[in-house]
């Protein structure tokens, strides 16, 4: 299926599109049809990390992936899915309290779910008490904490510190993300790693992880 | 009108035109203390923004939305429901920290207004987020993408019949009114008039008039502090404010997801979209610094950052109009002050394109060396002190911070010394230290 992997790869939607409703059509797995897909953001992403795409880029993969889950649904047998049971760790996302921006976040949590991760979205203006308790139950390997407000340096480092409150802080990875992120920001809230790009904070949670 | 303002060039306007802003002209001072501190402050910043070889010193110019309010222990909700205290915070702050220009109180905006018009663009204190938090942009594919033909045809005609009922509830019954083309000839006045009367679009207008008297009565309470702040010899940055075509389209209009999908899916839409609004841009910019006889315009630069889009993406689908809009608010005299959000140090040979001293560029995440290196001598450049120094640092680090950041980008003028985001929040501590260190460092 090199021809699906260089059209999502190369961004061209409707020929993608053609090609996973042929290759549904024509009775091929789910999961070869997903795996190509995996195959196609791995291209993206490299060619994000070299400079050669982008935003829109990542944008439209993303839409390309979520339209051909709904061409694929169908052709999944039975109750369960076919897809592979994610391996890599835990993820537990989410925009801090008092902020509202997504688009960052839900770019993250995309490239993490197609590289292996099983990923748990608590969507905006997420308090603490909630990451905290989603903490609990969730167990995360990595959280990571997405804010692009200066209100938010206050919002995550509370998480933060209710984590080491809790007694957890060593057993989890925290990553935060974000335009106004630096050092002087991942230094005062306490987190591991900060990251201003997406595919810049997937491959620090790989090297965790690995 | 200034004399001699036909035969001048783009850049003779503008000189006009900030000496006139920077004399204080129009302006009931306090009296000669305050007319001197007016005309030394604003003369920094013509200084910085035409280029002036070693001026006296740097402008300090930090730019603020709701940090006023909370560094005089009020709320973000008090601020936007009560004028006096709008006015009053801004004014204290103004003496109290010194700066070398204010932001404008109006930009707070009033929320009763916001009330009587259903206003979801954004959420704002005390209506979908905390009493403390200043407003947030709710951003949203308000207009379709089978909306691009009316919208580049007719944008006012898409704007008050389609953009304003799907942001503003109370004006969602306007979406029924034709086109006003029909009142050119009596016989064919009926169905606009006749549509004027339902009771629905009745309510929509009531509603309107509503949030205009009392928008009308907040500006008359607020007028005065702002009057005050001009007296006591402060200027303001700026005198108006206007945007950068795709970041209308992307921030207001499509939404960001859909706005960077578009340059796929409908490539020629977006271009025909962003050059229909740059004679729009221009004269909502120009209206603003003429009336208020101040010729800075103020533009945030948003979805063109490093990282949003590729060079070839910036050169065919951003850039173009932007540098047209800046070009055609210089040619009426006004100093267009771009506000860069993000980093631009993919983009910066392209800023270098306009014509020389006719622009300024206050940077946020931009490699402040490499800034001066390319657009020194060239444009008027500021900004790129972390915000999370302010925020998370102390005065030491500040001091620090800012002498280094003077070093690396003040060169011998052209440069306005400020922090790398509006804030909505400060800490009086380090925002003191910034000023004072920059004054200290600043001298040439």
């Amino acid at each position: 299926m090199q021809d699906l992997v260089n059209a999502v790869a190369d961004m061209m939607e409707d020929e993608a599109m053609a090609l996973t409703k042929k290759y549904v059509e024509q009775g091929v797995p789910a999961l070869q049809i997903i795996d190509a897909y995996k195959d196609a953001l791995s291209i993206i992403g490299k060619r994000f990390e070299e400079c050669k795409y982008f935003v829109p880029e990542l944008i439209l993969a993303g839409e390309m992936m979520k339209a051909a889950t709904e061409i694929i649904k169908p052709a999944m047998k039975g109750g369960q899915s076919n897809v592979e049971a994610p391996t890599l760790g835990r993820f537990l996302i989410g925009t801090v309290e008092g902020d509202i921006h997504d688009i960052g976040k839900d770019m993250v949590h995309m490239l993490m779910d197609i590289n292996g991760f099983e990923v748990r979205d608590l969507g905006v203006d997420v308090p603490a008490q909630r990451f905290w308790d989603e903490y609990k139950e969730f167990q995360p390997d990595i959280i990571g904490m997405s804010g692009l407000l200066t209100l938010a340096f206050e919002s995550m480092k509370q998480v933060a510190d209710g984590l080491k409150a809790m007694g957890v802080r060593d057993k989890v990875k925290v990553i935060i993300g974000g335009g106004q992120m630096d050092e002087h920001a991942c230094k005062y809230i306490g987190a591991d790693a900060f990251a201003t790009d997406a595919v810049a904070g997937v491959n620090i949670c790989k090297k965790w992880v690995s | 009108m200034i004399a001699g303002w036909e035969n001048m060039s783009s850049s003779q306007r503008q000189e006009a035109f900030l000496a006139k802003w920077a004399s204080g002209e129009g302006i009931e001072f306090a009296g000669d203390e305050a007319r001197a501190s007016y005309q030394y402050r604003a003369g920094l910043i013509m200084d910085a923004v035409k280029l002036k070889k070693k001026p006296d010193r740097v402008p300090v110019v930090p730019l603020v939305t709701f940090a006023p309010i909370g560094l005089y222990g009020y709320s973000a909700k008090q601020a936007m429901y009560d004028p006096h205290i709008l006015g009053k915070v801004c004014l204290d702050y103004t003496r109290d920290y010194d700066v070398d220009a204010t932001s404008i109180p109006p930009m707070v905006m009033h929320g009763p207004a916001l009330e009587v018009l259903g206003y979801h663009l954004y959420k704002w204190p005390g209506h979908g987020i905390k009493d403390e938090q200043g407003y947030q942009f709710v951003e949203k594919e308000y207009m379709k993408a089978e909306d691009y033909d009316h919208f580049i045809a007719d944008p006012t005609d898409y704007w008050f019949r389609v953009w304003f009922p799907r942001t503003h509830s109370s004006l969602e019954p306007l979406a029924q009114m034709p086109p006003l083309y029909g009142t050119m000839e009596l016989p064919m006045a009926a169905p606009w008039l006749c549509t004027l009367g339902a009771p629905p679009i009745q309510e929509a207008y009531k509603a309107l008039l509503e949030a205009g008297r009392i928008s009308f009565e907040w500006i008359q309470a607020l007028g005065p502090y702002m009057g005050q702040i001009l007296s006591s010899g402060y200027p303001m940055y700026a005198g108006s404010a206007t945007k950068a075509p795709f970041d209308v389209l992307g921030d207001s209009f499509r939404g960001t997801t859909q706005l960077m999908m578009d340059l796929y899916r409908r490539p020629q839409k977006v271009l025909d979209a962003v050059d229909r609004l740059v004679p729009l841009m221009i004269s909502l910019g120009v209206g603003g610094a003429v009336a208020n006889n101040n010729p800075l315009v103020f533009i945030p630069l948003h979805k063109g950052a490093d990282g949003f889009m590729s060079d070839e993406q910036f050169t065919k689908f951003y850039w173009p109009s932007l540098k047209k809009v800046i070009i055609g608010l210089a040619e009426n005299g006004c100093m267009p002050c771009c506000f860069v959000e993000g980093g631009y140090n993919q983009r910066l040979e392209h800023l270098a394109e306009v014509p020389v001293g006719e622009c300024a560029f206050i940077f946020d995440r931009t490699d402040m060396a490499r800034a001066r290196e390319i657009l020194g001598g060239k444009s008027c450049i500021g900004g790129g002190f972390p915000v999370s120094l302010i925020m998370t640092g102390n005065a030491q680090q500040v001091e620090a911070e800012t002498k280094k950041l003077l070093e690396a980008a003040a060169g011998d003028g052209g440069y306005i010394l400020s922090i790398g985001c509006a804030m909505d929040e400060a800490r009086e501590h380090t925002l003191k230290a910034f000023i004072q260190a920059g004054k200290k460092y600043g001298k040439y």
